[in-house]
């Protein structure tokens, strides 16, 4: 078969595309061929594909409109599999792979056969404006049935439902110059800049550098723009100081100068990123460049003119005829009508005759045309219809003809008799929009220019446009503008740079008479009767819904908007807003620029999940902190606890030893083995965890004073105190020992969460309240791994293994002792977290296990158990230790604890938190304080968080008196147990109080006393 | 001051006991590929080295430190200073904030000379040579595999010879110097390491990063 029978609207020769390879691809499941350099929507177009979609709201037919960023209906659902489903993709910039699928978004069950064409064809008055306002707002209930159908044909694209198999990750990139856009004003920019001396980035989002070069009909230097493009590219990678980002797409600007920029690494290639070298590499990568300066070379996007039944496929945009003809050697059908407001669309008709099809006519809605472009369609006797325009496309499918007639754009009339012209497509243009989004994300309002008949952007310092983004379009203008952008740019940033009008290639001059402001075209009937004109082609919205919405009261074009829906699809309303807002301007009957103008924000296009998320998933979603011991505790079988970023054994089931059957213990079992191993023989925890803060100088003592609540003075070299600290709201923050190493130094411990805040806390209070005081705090949390040796038998075990003396007259409880430990220097604290005699060990990270492994090769005949945070919460809690942050809530003073040992009231220096223990509030009657809550049912087992109240009878709402904040089962008590806070709980010992369960049951509970477990403390000091 | 403050000599005799570096459980699970034919990314391990922290007055310090090690400290925040042999050196942290890196056998000799040259001023030196790592990250793609890192700008360019900085790495910080043309070093915080291990061999995959055959992470 030959090659035109297979892409019957592929020319034989032109274009960038390799016509010696065909690639093979699927769309909507039927099977075509295209070229290396072609995308899917050339490639769709080259094969005569006119329907790729249905429309959002009225299930229209729609085919492509555009050939870049702003194709509003062109937006497939690509991939040949479950896993690599992409939806949301532009097929104008999606470049074509053998082997690619890819179908429409919209249209279910298919876009050729639509269910939904009724709502089109019949339903469309029952779809006003402001229609899911209206219909759906009552009942509230019937919402979620609604939206699940009208999800299902408004077809937004769907996710994959199995996992990505490729990845996605970030870069961070700093230069002094990003140049956003490789046209002829990015390029010059970057070239000038970079010849300067400055880092320069330079991004392109399309899959070749040039931009407007890549298609167009002007020469440089005398020849075809191709020549100096390939000129410039070389001399741009020959300089070391500047990065091209090809298909890379500035997507967001953000404050000073931090761009964001989606690079589609391998999207060219196919539908999952293959392995370069052996290696994984990325699918997409989100550059995170921070600019010194940023110079906007964005260009224009073109505005199609609203004529009635501009949605029909077949209805494009001029320029994107142009670019498909000569980038994409394919003529988009047989005979075309081309209506425009201006000259430069004039080359479409050029390039089409030149392709050798035929052209109807060119409708110009200006009264007397004169430009060079003019002339040429004229001596190419190309019939030149002036002071007109087509005013309705005919057909359904496809266009069958265009309907012209004179029209008189100031008083919005049609004033001649209708010609129809037949023919299959209609290129518009009402002028060109400069691509003015990431200067709108600096916060800076565009203004609107009645030179140029578009909004051009102001930017904030730093920010430049230049060229067609800030309406400057006759090419030799764009490339001086370039250049002096980016001479401009190179010296703001202090490099020496000038313009050298000599470095500039010749542009052949070309006259383009003044363009006239056309938007909507006038049609016969009223914009409310006529045929729809669509403004936004993406959401359905027409020139008739805006003409309602304003009648409707909305005068702002904010609400306008919000009322249409107008350039809330993905594509921002790139084609549609202008006009939009010309519409809007003329029902309200004032200017645009009184109309106002749309905010763009980011994301200029759709970025992927994949891109923004990095690396920074599944298992390097968040650190995971590991003690030295971790290898130990996962060959153990351990299960772990996340306590902040560590990664903590939470409990180590080990093999049932009983009859109770095969398999691992229960974590209830776990624990229960773990206690009563602490409790009546030796265990060991991994604390290494805690927050070990060093203190040296010679105010240290006095420091800790002031930031504990209670006294320091008289803590002797090798002894060890408890302190609690407080907020200066008076609330416990944190709670921990801190040991006497030396007269000047001591060791702070804070619990695991709070090691970093504590430190900043005590430098806070240093550097900004008692910077006069000779201390310095140091982090030592890594340096030590500590461990904690616990039970009646600790010290049997230990003494086999250290020499230190661990006689209990020689070495008290709250002591600490230097010594070795299997070998190892160490420092051994006989502090006590479980009630039991306890020695935790202080070594070096570098020997933890070291002296981990030492201790269990000695321990076995003890039956020495490694236990788990659980274990060890179950412990304290026998004991009534707090664990702040879960006994406390930042509510909670040591007075509510009742830790009046604590508390050093009568300390010279008023500690942090003292005076708010003052307050009204914190002395007030009736506070809540922390108790032991008994279950009268022992076999009860409280929940944590379970409200308390007094009166169970009383009528709901109860009045609460507290609830509960910690609560195990005891194997030691063989009964639930609780830790709570109620409302003058101090004052009510021996009490009951009760616990409304969600199920219906309440439990009664005494209130006792917090320490279930040897209250006199006698078993820490054996 | 020899009784103000408790100094001893934590470092236990690497021949007799077992010492583990932050990151030989890194090497043991995630295993130590190959470095590339080119070498174009290679982390390595430069495992227990003496790390100490060093708070003072800028004064004081420099002048102990030029008498008892011989090089002083840096002269301008962000950056080190490198003895003759590269075997330690000292960098700025913050404005009376130091780290001094040198082999791990010197480090309780140093400490305690430094603090007899210092007397009574008020310093502090701490020990926390266990309690961080320094990873070596060599090769011409060591740029890129920085750059998927850090937010820090580490354009050779910008990121000068002797520079050094602490700063964000993913999600976690370390402290990122260069001493030479051809080297970069990261400290990391043990209880991190691994995470930033991981984190590299992924990140440099791309330019088939690998282990340094040297990396020394066991002492027996």
């Amino acid at each position: 078969m030959s090659q035109s029978a297979l892409q019957p609207n592929r020319l034989a020769q032109g274009g960038q595309i390799d016509r010696t390879h065909a690639l093979t691809f699927t769309f909507n499941g039927r099977s075509y061929t295209g070229h290396p350099g072609d995308t899917l929507a050339s490639a769709l177009l080259a094969n005569g594909v006119d329907l790729v979609n249905r429309s959002f709201k009225y299930s229209r037919p729609r085919g492509i409109v555009a050939a870049g960023a702003e194709e509003p209906n062109a937006v497939v659902q690509l991939g040949a599999t479950e896993a690599t489903q992409v939806p949301n993709v532009r097929a104008t910039q999606q470049a074509l792979y053998d082997g690619l699928v890819a179908c429409s978004t919209n249209g279910w069950p298919d876009a050729q056969r639509d269910i939904m064409r009724w709502v089109g064809k019949l339903g469309s008055p029952f779809m006003p404006p402001g229609f899911y306002y209206k219909t759906f707002m009552a009942p509230a209930s019937m919402w979620m049935t609604y939206e699940k159908y009208i999800r299902k044909t408004a077809g937004l694209g769907r996710s994959p439902t199995q996992p990505d198999p490729d990845i996605y990750d970030h870069m961070h990139r700093h230069c002094d110059l990003l140049v956003v856009g490789a046209g002829p004003a990015g390029l010059s920019a970057a070239l000038a800049a970079a010849r300067a001396g400055a880092r320069v980035i330079l991004a392109d989002e399309q899959e070749a550098m040039g931009g407007s070069l890549l298609d167009t009909r002007e020469t440089l230097d005398d020849q075809p723009a191709a020549q100096w493009l390939k000129t410039t590219l070389a001399a741009l990678v020959e300089h070391d100081n500047v990065t091209l980002l090809p298909r890379t797409t500035a997507h967001g600007y953000h404050d000073h100068h931090f761009v964001t920029l989606h690079e589609r690494r391998t999207e060219h290639l196919g539908d999952s990123a293959p392995s370069q070298a052996g290696h994984r590499q990325s699918r997409s990568r989100l550059h995170r460049v921070r600019a010194g300066q940023v110079i906007l070379a964005t260009g224009a996007h073109e505005r199609p003119l609203v004529y009635a039944n501009n949605d029909v496929p077949g209805n494009l945009l001029a320029g994107a005829v142009s670019t498909y003809i000569r980038r994409y050697g394919v003529v988009p059908g047989q005979k075309l009508v081309l209506s425009t407001s201006n000259d430069h669309a004039y080359r479409a008709a050029l390039d089409w005759q030149e392709a050798g099809r035929e052209v109807a006519a060119i409708v110009d809605a200006r009264t007397a045309p004169e430009g060079d472009l003019v002339a040429q369609a004229k001596a190419a006797g190309i019939r030149v219809i002036t002071g007109s325009a087509v005013i309705e496309a005919k057909g359904a499918q496809r266009v069958s003809a265009a309907r012209v007639a004179a029209i008189d754009v100031d008083a919005f009339t049609v004033t001649g008799k209708v010609e129809t012209l037949e023919c299959d497509t209609i290129a518009s243009s009402g002028g060109y929009s400069p691509v003015i989004h990431l200067a709108s994300h600096t916060g800076a309002r565009p203004v609107w220019s009645d030179d140029i008949i578009g909004f051009v952007p102001t930017t904030v310092a730093g920010v430049t446009a230049t060229g067609g983004a800030h309406g400057v379009y006759p090419l030799g203008e764009v490339l001086a503008d370039g250049v002096e952008a980016g001479v401009n740019a190179a010296t703001a940033l202090g490099f020496a740079a000038t313009v050298n009008d000599a470095d500039l290639p010749r542009v052949a001059p070309r006259h383009e008479g003044p363009a006239c402001a056309l938007f909507q075209v006038p049609h016969e009937k009223a914009t409310l009767r006529a045929p729809k004109q669509f403004v936004d082609l993406q959401n359905d919205v027409t020139a008739g819904a805006i003409e309602v919405a304003t009648l409707e009261g909305f005068e702002s074009i904010e609400h306008v908007k919000r009322y249409t829906a107008m350039g809330f699809g993905t594509d921002q309303g790139k084609l549609g807003n202008i006009n939009g807002m010309a519409v809007a301007a003329r029902c309200l009957g004032q200017s645009i620029p009184e109309t106002g103008t749309t905010v763009f924000r980011p994301n200029y296009t759709p970025v992927t999940f994949g891109a923004v998320v990095g690396r920074h998933c599944r298992e390097l979603f968040d650190p995971e902190r590991y003690t030295p011991m971790q290898a130990w505790h996962v060959a153990q079988g351990a299960e772990f606890e996340d306590v902040g970023q560590w990664k903590r054994p939470w409990y180590y089931p080990q093999k049932r030893r009983t009859s109770e059957g095969e398999g691992l213990e229960t974590m209830a079992e776990a624990v229960a083995r773990e206690c009563r191993a602490v409790r009546e023989g030796v265990g060991i925890l991994d604390a290494s965890t805690l927050g070990k803060i060093d203190i040296q100088g010679a105010d240290a003592r006095e420091f800790l004073g002031r930031i504990y609540t209670n006294k320091w003075q008289k803590l002797a070299p090798g002894r060890v105190r408890y302190g609690l600290m407080c907020g200066d709201d008076g609330m416990v923050m944190d709670d921990g020992t801190t040991s006497c190493l030396a007269e000047n130094h001591f060791l702070m411990t804070t619990t695991t969460g709070n090691a970093a805040p504590v430190l900043e806390w005590l430098e806070l209070w240093h550097q900004t309240e008692w910077p006069e005081l000779e201390v310095y705090f140091n982090s030592v949390t890594d340096h030590w791994a500590t461990m904690t040796v616990t039970g009646p038998e600790a010290r049997k075990l230990l003494t086999e293994l250290t020499d230190i003396d661990l006689d209990r007259e020689a070495f008290k409880f709250m002591d600490w002792r230097e010594g070795h430990v299997a070998g190892v220097p160490a420092r051994v604290f006989r502090i006590s977290f479980t009630g039991e005699l306890a020695f935790e060990i202080n070594v070096q990270a570098h020997y933890a296990m070291h002296v981990w492994e030492a201790l269990f090769a000695h321990g076995d005949k003890y039956n020495l158990t490694p236990y788990g945070t659980e274990t060890m919460h179950v412990l304290r809690a026998e004991k009534g230790f707090i664990i702040v942050g879960q006994d406390t809530d930042g509510s909670v003073t040591p007075e509510d604890l009742g830790m009046y040992w604590a508390i050093g009231y009568d300390k010279p220096f008023p500690w942090v938190g003292k005076r708010a223990l003052t307050r009204s509030d914190t002395r007030r009657e009736g506070r809540k304080h922390l108790v032991g809550l008994k279950p009268k049912d022992a076999s009860v087992v409280l929940e944590e968080g379970a409200p308390i109240v007094f009166d169970p009878k009383h009528a709901i709402p109860m009045p609460m008196a507290g609830h509960v904040t910690s609560s195990y089962y005891s194997p030691t008590l063989e009964s639930g147990f609780a830790l709570a806070v109620v409302k003058g709980g101090h004052q009510r010992l021996g009490e009951s109080v009760y616990l409304p369960m969600a199920d219906g049951r309440v439990h009664e509970a005494e209130i006792v006393g917090t320490q279930f477990v040897d209250p006199k403390g006698e078993r820490q000091h054996v | 001051m020899s009784n103000s403050v408790h100094v001893y000599d934590a470092r236990a005799d690497h021949a007799t006991v077992n010492a583990q570096s932050p990151l030989a459980y890194s090497f043991q699970r995630s295993g130590m590929p190959a470095p590339g034919e080119e070498g174009r990314a290679v982390v390595g391990e430069r495992a227990f080295l003496g790390h100490l922290i060093l708070r003072g007055g800028a004064i004081v310090l420099d002048e102990a430190l030029r008498e008892v090690l011989g090089i002083g400290l840096p002269g301008r925040p962000n950056s080190l200073t490198v003895d003759a042999d590269g075997q330690r050196s000292v960098q700025w942290l913050s404005p009376d904030e130091w780290l001094l890196i040198v082999p791990g056998d010197e480090t309780f000799g140093l400490e305690t000379r430094l603090r007899a040259h210092l007397g009574g001023s008020h310093v502090a030196i701490v020990d926390v040579s266990a309690g961080q790592t320094l990873i070596e990250l060599t090769g011409e793609a060591a740029h890129g595999v920085l750059m998927k890192s850090t937010v820090y700008d580490v354009d050779p360019h910008a990121f000068t010879v002797g520079k050094g900085v602490t700063t964000i790495f993913a999600k976690t910080s370390v402290i990122l110097r260069r001493p030479d043309e051809s080297r970069w070093e990261l400290i990391v915080r043990r209880s991190f390491a691994d995470y930033v291990y991981r984190w590299l061999l992924d990140a440099g995959e791309e330019y088939g990063i690998g282990v340094a055959r040297e990396s020394r992470h066991e002492s027996q």
